[in-house]
């Protein structure tokens, strides 16, 4: 097991309470695979730097979990197939 | 005669050395604004003072938040 931290740019056109269930929709991954979520940041809305497929906002999320490194492959790359999804960064902040 | 006056630099500390960060943050955009030109470019190391290593971390901490759109790549403005 391994802690990770994720990284979600959201569409911004999306409802903001609709957010939270929506990862922790996506999130059952990680729970399925025994892995476990510790904390959801849901930041809001806020102004990209540069455009992101013609958008301008997006809503950032940032989560901290603990899992095996295939689940969260998984996760990344079902985030990624979903439309709703900008962008994902996964990090590991102990690895330095 | 004028002998050219020499400057003597002052010896600048690296910040996080002396806060005693160990690990740079690549979500926390308002310190790693100081580490940008108002170009969005990479502030050289002789400028800012950093160490060595965590010169080298505040570099891939900015890439990463150029990644996530936090900071800019390019800004034209001004």
């Amino acid at each position: 097991m391994r802690r990770y931290e994720l990284m979600i740019i959201l569409d911004p056109n999306l409802e903001e309470r609709t957010v939270a269930p929506s990862l922790d929709q996506f999130l059952g991954v990680v729970r399925n695979a025994g892995g476990a979520v510790e904390k959801v940041d849901v930041w809001g809305k806020r102004r990209l730097s540069y455009e992101i497929a013609k958008k301008s906002e997006g809503i950032y999320a940032v989560v901290d979990l603990s899992a095996e490194p295939s689940t969260v492959k998984e996760l990344d790359r079902q985030l990624n197939l979903s439309e709703a999804i900008l962008r994902t960064k996964v990090l590991r902040p102990e690895a330095h | 005669m004028a002998k050219p006056m020499m400057r003597k630099p002052k010896k600048k500390v690296c910040l996080f050395c002396q806060e005693k960060i160990s690990y740079v943050d690549y979500k926390d955009t308002a310190l790693l604004r100081k580490f940008i030109s108002d170009r969005g470019k990479i502030r050289a190391r002789r400028v800012t003072g950093n160490c060595t290593q965590h010169q080298r971390d505040v570099a891939t901490a900015i890439k990463n938040a150029r990644e996530m759109a936090l900071l800019p790549y390019t800004s034209t403005a001004r």
